[in-house]
């Protein structure tokens, strides 16, 4: 591959932003194995990329953004002459308004009077979550978090002290599916001599029993990850749903 | 900016068991197979593995005098690299652990100071970069990398093109890229000072 093709297409910038297909992509990795230049080039990218990353998933907590979940394709807005769209437009004669109007208005306002506060209540009382200590990297589990199905716990996480500026805890069902991933700030964490512990919430969601890993991994700024160890704990459902 | 050259010299002091030599090469080229296998493998284990093994196999083969190109080392260590990936694709999950582990020494990318000091300072620089662009910018860059969006569905809300986030990515990099080779060059004056002469990377 001759090098100022490679400069003059953006070859580092397409791959690192996934574009090449295979060959393209192993025709050009064979390029900067061998080609100091782009070496540099493409580390400092991905260096950049990576970091960014990172910071940008800080921003995104303290807004409030998270990674979305796959869903499903957007559906593509319909041509404004669609047929079905005089059909829609039908539906906001009075005949049909009205009475659908005064229907979402009570759903409004059941929510507001009813949902709404017994929610608000309950986020804003204090109660005991369930808990475990999970020690990250020492062989043996043993916890057991004993949930109402839908219900979040609590996870100590602990780990040996281990000089990493950030970590990301990652939790694994059973099946050993990546169920979340979590960065872990610096400044979270509560140290003492020769450990650091993490406190985790884990929020409610529909969760089978069975035996969850906690993987923790380290991060460098220059974007590696290296696992600095895991533990598990059993979780197990219970249908007590009436005790408070 | 150049690479010096990877040479018979080089080739002989990493035979020889120079740990400055090794260490280099562990670093810059076990950066370059992270990068290659990223897009390839998932698992951060798996990719630690195919790392591992390869770098592991290079040096096997550098004890066995079968590197006959010194110059041609990227394309030695990517073609061993992509045996390694090809035998773990066959397997079809994680490599067995390999038994000799402990006889292939090489050395071990441990946390020092120095590493966190530098990772400080890139996180810093990294920083200041995303700081000087516009919001409209650094939410393009946000929804691309770590909402993973898709690309052309980010390009089509922010009414701007393929090639515009290529170039932006591309101005991002080269300003990290300066302030980057620039650290890299004072350290390689301060290794100079101290007379450690092991290959670094250096602008011209």
């Amino acid at each position: 591959m001759d090098h100022e093709l490679v400069a003059r297409q953006r070859m580092t910038e397409r791959y690192l932003l996934g574009e090449l297909d295979a060959d393209a992509r192993q025709e050009f990795e064979e390029h900067f194995f061998d080609c100091p230049d782009c070496a540099v080039d493409v580390r400092a990218g991905a260096l950049f990329v990576e970091q960014s990353k990172v910071l940008l998933a800080d921003e995104s907590q303290l807004a409030g953004v998270s990674r979305p979940v796959p869903t499903l394709v957007r559906a593509k807005p319909a041509p404004a002459n669609a047929p079905w769209v005089a059909a829609l437009l039908g539906m906001f004669k009075p005949a049909f308004a009205v009475p659908v109007m005064a229907a979402l208005l009570a759903v409004v306002g059941y929510q507001n009077l009813v949902t709404y506060p017994q929610l608000k209540l309950a986020l804003n009382s204090p109660r005991v979550l369930p808990f475990a200590f999970v020690n990250v990297g020492s062989w043996g589990g043993g916890q057991v978090v004993s949930i109402r199905p839908g219900e979040g716990f609590l996870l100590f996480a602990r780990i040996s002290a281990d000089g990493y500026p950030r970590h990301v805890a990652e939790l694994y069902n059973p099946a050993g599916k990546l169920e979340w991933s979590l960065p872990i700030p610096s400044s979270e964490r509560d140290t003492s001599p020769g450990q650091d512990q993490y406190p985790l919430q884990v929020p409610g969601a529909r969760r089978e029993a069975g035996i969850y890993t906690l993987v923790v991994r380290g991060l460098t700024a220059a974007g590696e990850s290296k696992e600095v160890g895991r533990g598990s704990f059993e979780l197990q459902l219970r249908n007590d749903t009436n005790d408070k | 900016m150049q690479f010096q050259s990877f040479d018979q010299s080089y080739l002989d002091r990493l035979r020889a068991g120079d740990f400055r030599a090794q260490e280099h090469f562990g670093a810059y080229f076990g950066a370059l197979i992270q990068i290659k296998l990223r897009s390839r493998l998932k698992s951060p284990e798996a990719i630690e593995d195919v790392r591992q093994e390869t770098l592991a196999r290079f040096f096997v083969a550098l004890r066995d005098g079968r590197i006959l190109q010194p110059e041609r080392l990227g394309s030695f260590v990517i073609s061993i690299c992509n045996h390694v990936l090809l035998e773990h694709y066959r397997v079809g999950s994680r490599l067995d652990s390999l038994d000799d582990d402990q006889q292939r020494d090489f050395p071990a990318k441990g946390t020092d100071l120095l590493s966190l000091l530098a990772a400080k300072e890139t996180e810093k620089k990294v920083r200041e970069i995303l700081d000087q662009l516009s919001e409209r910018d650094r939410r393009v860059l946000r929804e691309v990398f770590f909402e993973e969006r898709d690309k052309d569905e980010v390009c089509r809300n922010f009414g701007v093109d393929r090639d515009y986030l290529r170039v932006l990515l591309h101005r991002a990099k080269q300003s990290f890229k300066s302030l980057y080779l620039k650290d890299k060059d004072q350290d390689r004056d301060k290794n100079k000072n101290l007379g450690n002469d092991a290959p670094e990377l250096t602008s011209t």
